[in-house]
């Protein structure tokens, strides 16, 4: 025994107090001592040395210098890394049967009878379901809740569920599956989008009095604002388009699992990789008929989501019930098809984007109709079919917006959310007819794009609210870093440059369930004990994005801790608060807010004891590392331990919590409320391929990638984020396909023929972060999640042009497609081989020196709205000489929102837009 | 996803092997040999006409000699692509199969005795029952060629490896062992035009190995693959071609085959030996390409369309000429 030892003695429990061998309290952490503040990290405002060339922020006085802005590892990174994490298909629970799904081998049927009398026998076999035995229906939307936990009808697509077997081992429940005999009536299928608009026998699904006509229709939407009729007569230049999306699916590394289990006492447990468990944690109370206080959903450790792990799905739902009929725990684990099965990729879509510019550069209209392929349910599509129209009003000023959308449903597995949800196809399509339209009026599209940017703080012409935007940093640092000047339409055949820009929602304004009314959108809990760890309640779904880690940061910065004091307990409904989910990349900025206000209230605490304990002023003191003091006295100050200490007296652990809610936004139109976000993020990306006109081939050799997350609480993290973007995005734009055979089968359900990019496909990626200092996000943050996968695909599209001097319309350019656009651009220019065709050259016009002339203006005009707080309101409209400060159609008649379609349209409709055609059966009077 | 159960055998010799193999062939029991299992554990997997017993021929040494004309059957594709003694164009195309990791483990025998391929075929049970099967893992329901219809004699699944276009090329023999004896012939007579049997192997018989002539390295070519991604793809189509020049500008001799396109690879003989006559660098080789292309009939069961094949075979097969005419003016 050592000396030290021996002096603290102990000699009974009944000490007086302070002479107990506990450990003083000292700083707290594993380091004994408090590191000085780091004062680069600090704000100017805040009398640090962190510059602010957006401006001061609400939360600047909460910055300790401790992690913010820091790269900093993923919390929860070393249970992955030494593989430890358990992932769904980890859970082992004592007793465990494993379920296997009967799927349908049809397109569409309607299922006569099953008999599992024969699968019941086999010895081993515990509990079959069908359809049966779960007959409420359920959908992450709730105004679209289409799906049964199994066939109760009818199938609609080949996979989709008809029963379900737990056996106590795979080969035993595979035997049973083939010993199940399902007797179908085969319908008709439709597989052709197309088809979907059509009045037809037996629509996908009856949606009663709502239905729209007797067609597949899902969803329509039909949208007008601005100088719509103007279009025409303004317009000097014109890019119209036809463009087809293949689908495409997350193809996350994890395949869907769960595991189920009934306690003792009668409640559900459900262990399962979800992105937003509480949507599940409804859906299991409705199927399952049980109140949601007798469930705990388990988010297990999460291997990939992008939107595939977003929705209830049904066979969670079927483990629940083998559960419930076996009393025993029943996993579930996809086979790698059947995630494509269960799909919610990204719709294959038909869009049609015209976009107009006047004489002065200015955008004048975008008209855009886009038909998408819903697949066998709604999943989210009500929202997607809002996302490819509204999603982008942005970042540019707009003279006028035409939207028509549709959403059939179809015999093919659902489509749903993925990454860069909605936006991603029309982004494309926009984007890439502005590199049309700056080549039909002779312009460099890079200066296009900036003479015709909203400022800071201002109104799209769809009324959403935009505060910080970054767009044009974003826009001046990719062409100065890629040396874009020196390469644009100047290099040889076969190797192009070119640009594409983003805008995404950083949350969305109206989560899909928000009742009760004021519930807040994401809630944080905190309990401090003495120990000085603090425990973190929230129910983000950590999914490999980094939303645990992002607590911690932000509870850590500002209580001034170290990492290791904060522990995350996210996994729990039965512990953690409600959160809406990983979803519409709403995480960091809504669950980081609610972080930061419960973080506030400790804060206090702990600053009303050191007052109290040191007798400083209250409002001098500031908080470094583990260590509160006098701003203008460091000397004078405690410990964080002895705060804390001190403010637990007579009542124990400190807890707090808190909430974050969006400000009420947007207009009021049918249909306002999609894409209404309390931010935006904006992003631009130049892209540089090396195309072989001789097979078509294309190689994404660089890219130059520019984010404006606001602030990058973890650079690391929004690196990657970049990265990983740029891999999902070059994914969908030259390889990922899900093929459809001539038989409607998909044909291509593993990773094998479903081209991911691989590591030698991956071009070098220079990540390049923006930080416009949002005045709402934590500490200025907005999304970093989404976002970034949009301007890759334009951006690749345009540097193909830039190569080849061709436009493709079809995604993914697979190097077939490709190569049959470049025979055809041979035979145009009368070229026998393709080698002999002119690289393409610009000249600019007249327009040219408008264009710099007026993004040096806008740039100024920028500058002053962002640093300004007095500043007027702008609404979209101003660049065609509206009053800025009043909306448009309050100025102007003209500009008056219209979401119906009117006679004169419905004689001639679009693609997309025939589907208001059909007569909603509620208001056809004849049944 | 797990395999069916089967009876591993793991023999130490050849001889051993071969008497395993009789004496299943004996009792009636049907086997697969499995070399790397890079081919067969996948299909395996997805219930791909499954055999109850296998036999592994992974510790049997004397399979594994490699040096300039002896390639032992159970030579890793990795071994191949390391080794100083591999001719550079066998190289190149090993050094293109799949992975790092399936090299690491795939062998050169069962590159060459590959399963053919077809996306009708390559799929899951359950994806399987939904199109009723297919003649090549008809479940014994009789069905149909997925890929042409009422036409049920012959498969038309794509054999879609690398190394049997450069061997063909550079003349190797195939070497057989089975109860029967030995017997080897050129690699070129080993393929059977269907996508079923594929090969002239009889039940009981497995590669030994392959031996190449003693001027092979004389030879001189190159390996041309399209795929979408440059690592894990089978090819979609594969050119190989090698010659022997003698100093002049035409080569003295020159061989083409192709891979990927069709049940078998190929050696076009004909074609080259039109084009030899009357040679004139670029011109014959552009020649030569089209009359491939002309040769070939792949169908529509892989990833990329026939019709694009067909145009890359031209493609490919002008660049791996290319060093014919190098240094030409």
């Amino acid at each position: 025994m050592s000396k030290d030892e021996n002096e603290d003695e102990m000699v009974g429990y009944r000490q007086q107090p302070g002479k107990l061998p506990f450990a003083k309290p000292g700083s707290g952490g594993k380091d004994r001592f408090s590191r000085p503040t780091d004062q680069e990290m600090i704000p100017e405002s805040q009398g640090g040395e962190l510059a602010q060339p957006w401006g001061s922020h609400r939360h600047d006085n909460l910055v300790s210098g401790q992690v913010i802005g820091k790269a900093t590892a993923l919390v929860d990174g070393r249970w992955k890394v030494t593989g430890q994490a358990q992932y769904g298909d980890d859970i082992r629970l004592p007793g465990e049967l494993i379920g296997r799904i009967i799927r349908s081998p049809h397109h569409y049927a309607r299922v006569l009878s099953v008999d599992f009398s024969k699968a019941l026998e086999v010895p081993g076999v515990v509990a079959i379901a069908t359809g049966a035995d779960a007959e409420n229906k359920f959908g992450v939307l709730p105004v679209t809740k289409d799906e049964h936990a199994m066939a109760v009808e009818k199938v609609r697509h080949v996979g989709d569920l008809v029963a379900c077997v737990a056996a106590e081992d795979e080969a035993t429940a595979r035997e049973a599956e083939r010993l199940i005999e399902v007797e179908y009536e085969i319908l008709d299928s439709i597989h052709d989008m197309r088809d979907g608009l059509q009045d037809s026998d037996l629509p996908i699904h009856d949606r009663g009095k709502y239905h729209i006509g007797e067609a597949n229709v899902q969803k329509r939407v039909f949208q007008e604002f601005g100088d719509v009729d103007g279009i025409e007569e303004n317009a000097i230049a014109s890019h119209k388009e036809n463009w087809l999306f293949a689908g495409v699916n997350h193809a996350a590394t994890e395949p869907h699992a769960v595991v189920a289990n009934w306690d003792p006492a009668g409640r559900l447990t459900l262990y399962t990789p979800q992105q937003v468990p509480h949507y599940v944690h409804r859906a299991l109370a409705d199927v399952l008929e049980i109140p949601m206080h007798q469930i705990n959903v388990h988010r297990t450790f999460v291997g990939g989501g992008f939107g595939g792990k977003s929705d209830p799905f049904p066979h969670e739902m079927c483990s629940a019930i083998l559960a419930r009929k076996s009393g025993r725990p029943v996993r579930i684990t996809f086979d790698r098809e059947e995630v494509y099965w269960i799909n919610r990729g990204r719709h294959p879509s038909r869009i049609e984007m015209n976009l107009h510019a006047d004489s002065q550069g200015r955008i004048c209209g975008i008209e855009t109709d886009a038909l998408i392929d819903g697949g066998g349910f709604a999943s989210f599509g009500h929202v997607t079919t809002y996302y490819n129209g509204v999603l982008h009003t942005a970042p540019y000023e707009i003279g006028a917006f035409h939207y028509t959308g549709a959403r059939v449903w179809t015999n093919k597995p659902a489509s749903g959310a993925m990454r860069g949800h909605g936006a991603v196809n029309s982004r494309c399509a926009v984007e890439t007819g502005l590199d049309d339209l700056a080549e039909k009026l002779s312009v460099d599209p890079i200066d296009l794009r900036l003479a015709n940017l909203l400022p800071p703080h201002s109104a799209t012409i769809t009324g959403f609210r935009v505060t910080s935007i970054g767009m044009r940093e974003c826009l001046e640092r990719v062409k100065k870093e890629s040396g874009w000047d020196e390469k644009f339409r100047k290099m040889p055949l076969g190797k192009g440059i070119g640009i594409g820009c983003g805008f995404f929602i950083s949350g969305s304004g109206l989560p899909i369930h928000w009742d009760p009314n004021k519930f807040p959108h994401a809630t944080v809990h905190l309990k401090i004990d003495m120990d000085g760890g603090v425990t973190v309640h929230t129910g983000a779904a950590e999914i490999g994005q980094g939303s645990d880690t992002v607590v911690a940061q932000s509870v850590a910065e500002v209580l001034g801790l170290p990492l290791d004091l904060i522990r995350i307990r996210s996994k729990e409904s039965d512990t953690s608060p409600v959160d809406l989910g990983s979803y519409s990349s709403r995480v960091t900025f809504m669950n980081a807010n609610a972080a930061i206000s419960a973080a506030m209230q400790i804060r206090d605490e702990l600053l009303d004891a050191t007052a109290e304990i040191t007798g400083a002023k209250r409002e001098k003191l500031v908080i470094g590392d583990r260590r509160i003091f006098a701003k203008n006295d460091p000397a004078v100050g405690v410990s964080y331990l002895e705060a804390l200490h001190k403010a637990q007296e007579d009542r124990g652990a400190l807890v707090a919590s808190g909430a974050y809610r969006t400000p009420p936004m947007g207009r009021t139109h049918k249909g306002a409320a999609a894409g209404l976000a309390p931010a935006y993020s904006f992003s631009a990306y130049v892209a540089e391929v090396s195309v072989d006109v001789e097979t078509g081939q294309t190689k994404v050799e660089k890219v130059w990638a520019a984010h404006d997350c606001g602030k990058a609480l973890n650079p690391l993290a929004v690196k990657g984020q970049i990265i990983g973007s740029c891999h999902m995005g070059m994914g969908q734009v030259l390889s990922e396909e899900m093929k459809y055979g001539r038989s409607g089968h998909l044909m291509n359900p593993d990773l094998l023929d479903y081209k991911i990019p691989s590591v030698h496909e991956m071009p070098e990626v220079v990540p390049i972060i923006v930080e416009s200092n949002d005045p709402e996000g934590p500490f200025g943050a907005k999304e970093a999640g989404e976002g970034p996968l949009l301007p890759i695909l334009p951006a690749v599209c345009n540097a193909v042009y830039d190569a080849v001097g061709v436009r493709t319309a079809e995604l993914p350019i697979t190097p077939e497609r490709l190569l049959r656009i470049i025979e055809r651009k041979c035979k145009a220019e009368g070229v026998d081989d393709p080698i002999k065709l002119p690289s393409p050259r610009l000249e600019y016009s007249e327009l040219q020196a408008v264009l710099s002339k007026r993004a040096e203006e806008h740039a100024k005009r920028d500058l002053e709205r962002r640093l300004n707080d007095n500043r007027q309101p702008y609404h979209n409209g101003a660049l065609f000489g509206l009053d800025p400060t009043t909306p448009p159609d309050e100025v102007d008649q003209k500009w008056a929102v219209n979401v119906i379609p009117s006679e004169e349209y419905l004689s001639d409709p679009r693609l997309a837009g025939s589907a208001w055609k059909h007569t909603e059966r509620r208001h056809r009077g004849d049944s | 996803m797990r395999m069916p159960p089967f009876q591993l055998h793991t023999p130490t010799s050849l001889d051993e092997a071969i008497s395993i193999s009789e004496e299943l062939v004996s009792e009636n029991q049907e086997f697969d040999w499995v070399a790397g299992g890079t081919d067969l554990l996948p299909n395996y997997k997805w219930h791909l006409n499954v055999k109850p017993n296998v036999i592994s021929l992974a510790k049997i040494s004397e399979l594994t000699e490699l040096n300039e004309t002896h390639i032992g059957a159970m030579v890793r594709l990795h071994d191949l692509v390391q080794s100083s003694a591999t001719h550079p164009v066998l190289a190149k195309a090993a050094d293109t199969i799949a992975s790092v990791m399936v090299r690491r483990s795939g062998t050169v025998g069962g590159n060459i005795c590959l399963d053919t391929r077809c996306y009708w075929f390559n799929q899951t049970e359950q994806w399987r029952e939904s199109i009723d099967w297919c003649h090549k893992c008809d479940c014994g329901t009789e069905a149909d060629c997925r890929v042409i219809p009422n036409q049920n004699t012959l498969c038309v699944a794509t054999y879609q490896a690398d190394l049997a276009p450069v061997l063909m090329c550079l003349g190797a023999v195939i070497h057989l062992a089975g109860s029967n004896g030995i017997r080897s012939m050129p690699l070129s007579e080993f393929f059977q035009l269907d996508g079923m049997t594929r090969n002239v192997l009889q039940p009981g018989e497995l590669v030994t190995h392959l031996t190449l002539p003693e001027d092979v390295a004389e030879w001189h070519g190159d390996y041309q693959k399209l795929r979408q991604r440059e690592s894990w793809d089978f090819p979609e189509a594969g050119v190989a071609a090698v010659w022997k020049k003698n100093g002049t500008t035409k080569p003295t001799e020159l061989k083409v085959a192709t891979t990927g396109l069709e049940s078998i690879p190929m050696l076009h003989t004909k074609e080259v030996d039109s084009c030899l006559n009357g040679w004139s660098g670029a011109e014959s080789i552009n020649e030569l390409a089209e009359s491939i292309r002309k040769s070939v009939k792949p169908v529509q069961n892989t990833w990329f369309s026939p019709s694009y094949r067909r145009k890359m075979v031209k493609v490919l097969t002008r660049r791996a000429c290319a060093g014919l005419v190098e240094g030409d003016s």
